[in-house]
């Protein structure tokens, strides 16, 4: 008998049931709302006016007490605070967005008259670390507004959605066009004309890129992403990308340039 | 708008999730430190000028700044435009609103606007050209890509454009969008003065003005409300000047309807969108964020209507609002502007009569549903016709005359028991109303009957309905003239929101008392357990519970000199206001908190979301990420769209509460 008695081991109640108030689901209205919301939050990151570095360290925990406090959360992570482990080049690198410490603002048109005069030249382009007369931006033609060609926003039930086979076929065509890409981009280099090729498209290449469907978007992706190769081939500091950078960190300023590699 | 502290981190949290950090963080310092210029900035900031230049004019492109200069010196002083930094919560719901009236070739023009903020139109154009160009392109390369050679063929070219869904297929149809948009004031024209701050407007017009009429500065009673007017009518002035576009499409469009006129008709009747004129090109635009709240009301109001009568009657209401407030501009007026204008305003918010709303109403509604019957003699006609031709007073705040009706349950219904004792027209108001015992039926047995009904006498009995309501959804303000009475209207939803908002947080016995509270004034701690009819401890219990939430106040009243804690009196009130600032801020602080919560999730997974970056993943999540993480994401992505719509929820709220 004595062999059966259990120890109610358990503690006295610190933190009853609790009836959590649930949301009621999302109407349709609603998802329509957020879809919009999300689509127009994707293409804004998606423009050229978005920097996507954050220097802060973690979340925000905790309370700040006075402007200096604040300002110390900025600025942790850095060029400095890098892990050694995760900075050694990697192959996949290359697939990994270029992340914007400061926006990009040579590339599009603005309303002048209505921006204070001192900031005239920053809207010119001419305020940005790399735009020295060593490397002088090529700009040809007149800036032109860029649309968006996000048009569509990944949800999370298409994601589920059964559609392997197509996607399946998707990905290998992409594949298959991605190898031509190289392969001409090969040919090109040999024949050492790679500044012709770039000519057309340079870094706005959200600008140009012609197609919605996502194969096509993640070809020209890819393009992108082989574009800035070839073209810095026989600079040797900017071959790991982000040379652009470099500057902005000599520069000083707590925000010491993106963390390419965060 | 008071800027609280809430609020604050609100709008720059907005920021970071939509623009980034950078801009972020020098808004949050403009909010917390004023106006200040670059060098002040660097000091607060401890960025280097650079940054600081950049994010300031990725700021101003997007309209979230003022900013002053001084034209010899150069230097510019900069502050935080609170207003549209908090709109941008908005955005879904502007889109998905132009989206349903406008359609969506209209929701992608001004989701492109939004997007760049302000445009030339030159630039839009040119851009939207860009775009439609390339589509073309791809269109005819993927045909030739599929081995189809029917490029020649003019309809599989034209088919795979539209494959390609470009919503703006010519710039024509672009410039007719625009059009639209302008002539529904949604979109304005940035001035000279549109990065002015309000204050800094009414100071240079305050001098100007003092300077030409006043030289001496005004003198007496009557000069100074001379000069009010006058600063008024040149503020109003300067406001107008973003409309420009506006007036020129209404002359044109006046001008082209003479033409109609005298060329008969037949020929232009098919060139409908060639009416519209080419848009001076040089004009730089940008939303209008006041235009698009007034829209969101009318939304909203018909949200409430449905709650309250259903869906026709909400219907032929959205109908009604939609005719009224075309000429509306704003939801509030300015304190500042329209203070001459007032007479103005009243004669130009008009009326409607039910041939106007029969004439938009699709015919495809039903009218007959959602109208009770009820027999013939049970309805006072005097009363259900009674024309109401002044706004109702302001409801004050104790009702004297009705305390001894005091059962709480149909105290919110006595609102207008005020009002209408004035005139005795309209003392049997009330008898109407289904809920006094009368039978009504909604399922009729005289169907017959009801078909010779036409439509316009259900479209009026409709209408009777939405203005014997207590929430007074208009007004019947002469023989066959209805109206919206918004500030009233407005003030009882507000009410409504906050009801629900104590019933959800303190149950109904806490809705309860606070009504009690706010029939009877204020009430001593002794005396409310009887007059509620409830055991004293739980009063007690719930009251200190309200108390924490705001939504009753205590008032210690010493009874003598001594000020002896207990032999003070405590009395018990509810300050509709006071509770709803509360409000207010409580729900700035609950975005703040989902935002946030956003953040503490992206932090967790955040070895998925930077593998989801990548440029080979993107867009082929599914195949490319092991399953584990893939539904990490998913999880994530479906966490994300709930604190979004939570965050937009909440903004309904506050929507009703400070803008509406």
């Amino acid at each position: 008998m004595d062999s059966e008695i259990v120890l109610d081991g358990k503690p006295s109640e610190l933190f009853p049931p609790y009836d959590v108030p649930q949301a009621p689901a999302l109407s349709k209205k609603e998802e329509k709302q957020v879809s919009f919301f999300l689509l127009f939050r994707e293409q804004c990151h998606d423009g050229p006016l978005y920097t996507q570095a954050r220097t802060q360290n973690g979340g925000r925990s905790g309370r700040t007490y006075g402007q200096d406090q604040i300002n110390k959360r900025y600025g942790q992570t850095s060029k400095a605070t890098v892990d050694p482990f995760f900075a050694v080049p990697t192959y996949s690198q290359k697939f990994k967005q270029v992340e914007r410490t400061l926006p990009d603002l040579d590339t599009r048109p603005f309303a002048k008259e209505f921006f204070p005069s001192e900031l005239h030249a920053t809207l010119d382009g001419d305020d940005s670390p790399t735009s020295g007369p060593a490397n002088k931006r090529r700009k040809t033609g007149p800036k032109v507004l860029a649309l968006s060609n996000i048009t569509s926003l990944k949800t999370a039930e298409e994601l589920f959605l059964p559609e392997s086979q197509q996607s399946g076929l998707d990905a290998t065509v992409s594949y298959d066009k991605a190898l031509q890409v190289l392969n001409a981009l090969e040919k090109r280099n040999e024949d050492g004309d790679d500044e012709g090729f770039l000519s057309g498209e340079d870094d706005d290449d959200w600008v140009k890129a012609a197609n919605e469907d996502d194969e096509a978007e993640a070809n020209v992706e890819d393009e992108d992403q082989y574009d800035d190769e070839s073209g810095d081939d026989y600079n040797a500091e900017a071959y790991f990308e982000g040379n652009q950078d470099d500057e902005d960190y000599d520069e000083g300023g707590d925000d010491g340039g993106g963390g390419d590699y965060m | 708008m008071l800027v609280t502290k809430h609020l604050a981190e609100l709008c720059s949290l907005l920021i970071e999730e939509l623009y980034g950090e950078l801009p972020s963080r020098i808004f949050a310092t403009l909010i917390n430190r004023g106006r200040s210029s670059i060098p002040q900035l660097v000091h607060h900031t401890s960025m280097n000028p650079r940054q600081l230049r950049h994010g300031l004019a990725v700021l101003l492109q997007y309209n979230m700044l003022f900013y002053s200069a001084e034209p010899d010196t150069e230097v510019a002083v900069y502050e935080a435009n609170v207003e549209y930094a908090y709109n941008l919560i908005r955005t879904g719901k502007i889109l998905e609103m132009i989206d349903t009236s406008f359609g969506a070739p209209a929701k992608d023009v001004m989701q492109s606007l939004l997007l760049l903020g302000q445009a030339r139109i030159s630039d839009l154009v040119e851009a939207y050209q860009q775009k439609i160009d390339q589509a073309k392109k791809a269109a005819t390369e993927k045909v030739e890509d599929g081995d189809e050679f029917e490029v020649n063929g003019v309809n599989g070219h034209s088919d795979s454009v539209k494959k390609s869904d470009l919503l703006v297929k010519n710039t024509a149809q672009l410039n007719s969008v625009i059009c639209r948009l302008v002539e529904a004031d949604l979109i304005d024209v940035v001035h000279s003065r549109s990065f002015q701050t309000p204050q800094d407007i009414h100071k240079s017009v305050e001098k100007d003005v003092t300077e030409r009429l006043f030289p001496g500065g005004p003198k007496g009673g009557k000069a100074k409300v001379e000069l009010q007017d006058k600063i008024a009518e040149s503020l109003r002035k300067i406001r107008s000047e973003s409309k420009s576009l506006k007036r020129k499409l209404e002359q044109n469009v006046t001008s082209a309807k003479r033409r109609k006129l005298f060329s008969g008709g037949t020929s232009n009747g098919a060139h409908d969108e060639e009416v519209d004129p080419d848009l001076d090109s040089r004009q730089v635009i940008r939303i209008n964020y006041e235009k698009c709240l007034v829209d969101l009301r009318n939304r909203r109001l018909v949200q409430f209507a449905t709650d309250m009568y259903g869906e026709v009657t909400a219907y032929v209401y959205g109908v009604l609002l939609r005719l009224l407030t075309k000429p509306i501009a704003r939801c509030r007026p300015d304190p500042l502007m329209d203070i001459g204008e007032d007479d103005k305003d009243r004669q130009k918010l008009g009326f409607v009569t039910i041939d106007e709303i029969l004439d938009s109403l699709k015919t495809s509604v039903d009218l007959s549903l959602g109208l009770g019957k009820v027999a013939k003699h049970d309805i006072s006609s005097r009363a259900a016709d009674a024309i109401q031709e002044e706004p109702p007073k302001p409801k004050l705040y104790i009702e004297e005359a009705d305390v001894d009706e005091g059962d709480s349950a149909d105290e919110a219904k006595d609102s207008d028991g005020s009002n209408s004792s004035g005139s005795d027209s309209e003392s049997d108001h009330k008898e109407r109303p289904a809920t006094n015992g009368s039978k009504v039926q909604f399922a009729d047995s005289t169907s017959a009957k009801e078909m010779r009904l036409n439509r316009p006498a259900q479209l009026r009995q409709h209408l009777l309905l939405l203005s014997e309501s207590n929430q007074h959804f208009v007004r019947h303000c002469g023989p066959n003239e209805w109206t919206v009475d918004f500030v009233p209207l407005m003030s009882a939803l507000r009410e409504f929101e906050l009801d629900s908002v104590i019933e959800r947080t303190s149950g109904r016995q806490g809705l309860r008392l606070v009504r009690i509270l706010r029939t009877k004034g204020k009430l001593d701690e002794k005396a409310l357990p009887t007059v509620a009819l409830m055991k004293k401890p739980e009063v007690q219990q719930k009251m200190l519970e309200m108390q924490n939430a705001g939504f009753v106040h205590v008032q210690e009243v010493p009874r003598d000199t001594k000020a002896d804690v207990k032999k003070s009196f405590f009395l018990w009130f509810s300050d509709v206001d006071k509770s709803l600032a509360r409000l207010l801020d409580t729900s700035y602080k609950t975005t703040v908190r989902c935002i946030q919560v956003l953040e503490v999730l992206r932090q967790r997974e955040k070895d998925v979301l930077e593998l989801t970056k990548r440029t080979d993943v993107r867009g082929r999540e599914k195949d490319v990420m092991r399953k584990e993480y893939f539904d990490r994401y998913s999880r994530f992505l479906e966490n994300e769209r709930k604190l979004f719509a939570q965050v937009m929820r909440l903004d309904d709220l506050v929507a009703v509460l400070r803008d509406f």
